[in-house]
């Protein structure tokens, strides 16, 4: 018996569907499934486009890799393991633009079966064969299994920070006291610990953040789709930030095509001039929220001066929408400032970034670097799971 | 296998899995020591490769299904004429 990773194709499907029931049985997690289909549903390769997303699936052979027998079993040979890479291009100051991939739903057998725990070290080193430049997102936290495998690779690790804002205090004590999370209590006990309890402490919390600065007027306008305008902000901003994902006309319109109507594409102008972007939506229902509306400032776009206008305007679009949370997550020093600008409180962070070595290699000097990294919910592979 | 490497591998492993090495036998797998988990695997692996000064292909990362098992295999890559 041989593990071998290779392209997820057709012909392994119901291998990969038969790996997830495995996996279901043994954990009792029933979020842990792997794509059942070999072409990605979102951003799928297409040869031409600037972002898109692959599939790679360990498969168990009982013939070796070589034999001429070892096509024909394929369709018989459990698959053992599983990952993706959403590649594409980021912009790092002082060094070009570079292609990179995110590495992400990465699963394995050893999850339940130890017969199988060298899968998820060799899943991790087949994509970093693939593409050293890789990072991942998210992981929640760094003291998962994920996030310790790939620190013991070499990894940077860098916390994302985490941003709220209460729009219904009623409501949301409610709902999360119900809920009772270690996380949310967190959150509740240091706004107590430095305002006092509940709605009133919330509102000053809030406020006292809001007092600390204003920004000025702007005009906040729903788009069907991005156009030309967005390369200029693209090229205008991109100097301010040391690490990002393009984000030019092209690869907005693929992230956040017309037809994908569960986020809102925001432009905000001055004075008739594009001065900044932001992608807003409600997040599909989650039992860490409760009965909760929560809206999330996926993504967003400005050179450093307009930042607070831009947070403003998708937090001012999400009200209207009658949200009771909002929440974001942003690493750039500029935009942690406009969120606390316009009212925002931190919460404690599940949102980590790792860089691979080589990725780290070009990141640097990464102490100084990482407070300019500009990484949000839009960035790794969130977007389907989360709208 | 030399009684040599096999020290060595049951020394990394003590350290990696946290139990003492007389408690490591060439039979110790991952169905008997409770911390070999996926994580430690990579990190026995990443251990050998540095203290032997040695690169694992994923097929012998793969073939690492015990303490012996897997000294049989750095020794062999020990022996091997270098290419």
């Amino acid at each position: 018996m041989a593990i071998t990773i290779q392209p997820y194709r057709r012909e392994h499907e119901s291998a990969v569907q038969e790996f997830n029931r495995r996996l279901q049985r043994s954990s009792g997690d029933r979020d842990l499934v792997f794509s059942e289909t070999a072409i990605p549903r979102w951003l799928p390769p297409t040869g031409s486009n600037p972002v898109w997303n692959e599939f790679f699936v360990a498969v168990e052979n009982s013939t070796a890799p070589d034999s001429p027998a070892h096509d024909s079993t394929v369709h018989e040979s459990p698959v053992r393991g599983a990952y993706g890479l959403k590649q594409e291009s980021v912009f790092i100051r002082g060094k070009g633009v570079h292609q990179v991939a995110c590495y992400h739903h990465a699963l394995s057998e050893g999850i339940g079966d130890r017969s199988y725990a060298s899968v998820g070290g060799l899943l991790a080193r087949d994509a970093l064969a693939r593409q050293p430049l890789l990072y991942a997102l998210g992981m929640g936290g760094d003291q998962t299994p994920i996030a310790r495998m790939l620190q013991a690779l070499g990894f940077s690790l860098t916390p994302i920070p985490f941003y709220f804002r209460v729009v219904r205090p009623a409501k949301f004590l409610l709902e999360i006291q119900a809920l009772r999370t270690t996380q949310w209590r967190a959150i509740l006990m240091n706004i107590a610990a430095t305002t006092g309890t509940g709605w009133l402490a919330i509102k000053s919390a809030q406020f006292a953040s809001r007092l600390r600065g204003r920004s000025g007027d702007f005009v906040a306008e729903e788009i069907v789709e991005f156009s030309e305008w967005a390369d200029d902000l693209w090229n205008h901003a991109k100097d301010a930030v040391s690490l990002a994902a393009v984000r030019d006309t092209n690869t907005l319109r693929l992230l956040y095509p017309v037809h994908v109507g569960s986020v809102k594409r925001l432009r905000v102008s001055r004075n008739g001039a594009a001065i900044g972007w932001a992608i807003v939506g409600e997040r599909r229902k989650d039992s860490k929220f409760g009965r909760m509306r929560v809206g999330s400032i996926v993504d967003c776009w400005a050179s450093p001066e307009n930042a607070a206008m831009v947070v403003k305007a998708a937090s001012q679009a999400l009200e209207k929408d009658g949200v009771d949370l909002i929440v974001s997550n942003q690493s750039h020093r500029v935009w942690c400032r406009a969120f606390e600008v316009a009212g925002f409180l931190k919460g404690p962070s599940t949102f980590v970034f790792a860089a691979s070595k080589k990725l780290t290699e070009l990141l640097q000097p990464i102490e100084q670097n990482r407070e300019l990294f500009h990484i949000t919910r839009a960035d790794g592979d969130g977007l389907p799971a989360n709208f | 296998m030399t009684d040599s490497t096999f020290e060595q591998v049951r020394s990394v492993a003590s350290d990696i899995f946290g139990v003492p090495a007389n408690k490591i036998t060439a039979a110790s797998s991952p169905q008997t020591l409770e911390n070999w988990d996926s994580i430690q695997h990579l990190s026995l692996v990443l251990a050998l490769e540095e203290k032997f000064s040695l690169q694992l292909s994923p097929e012998e990362i793969e073939q690492m299904k015990s303490i012996g098992e897997t000294a049989h295999l750095i020794e062999s890559k020990l022996q091997a004429p270098p290419r």
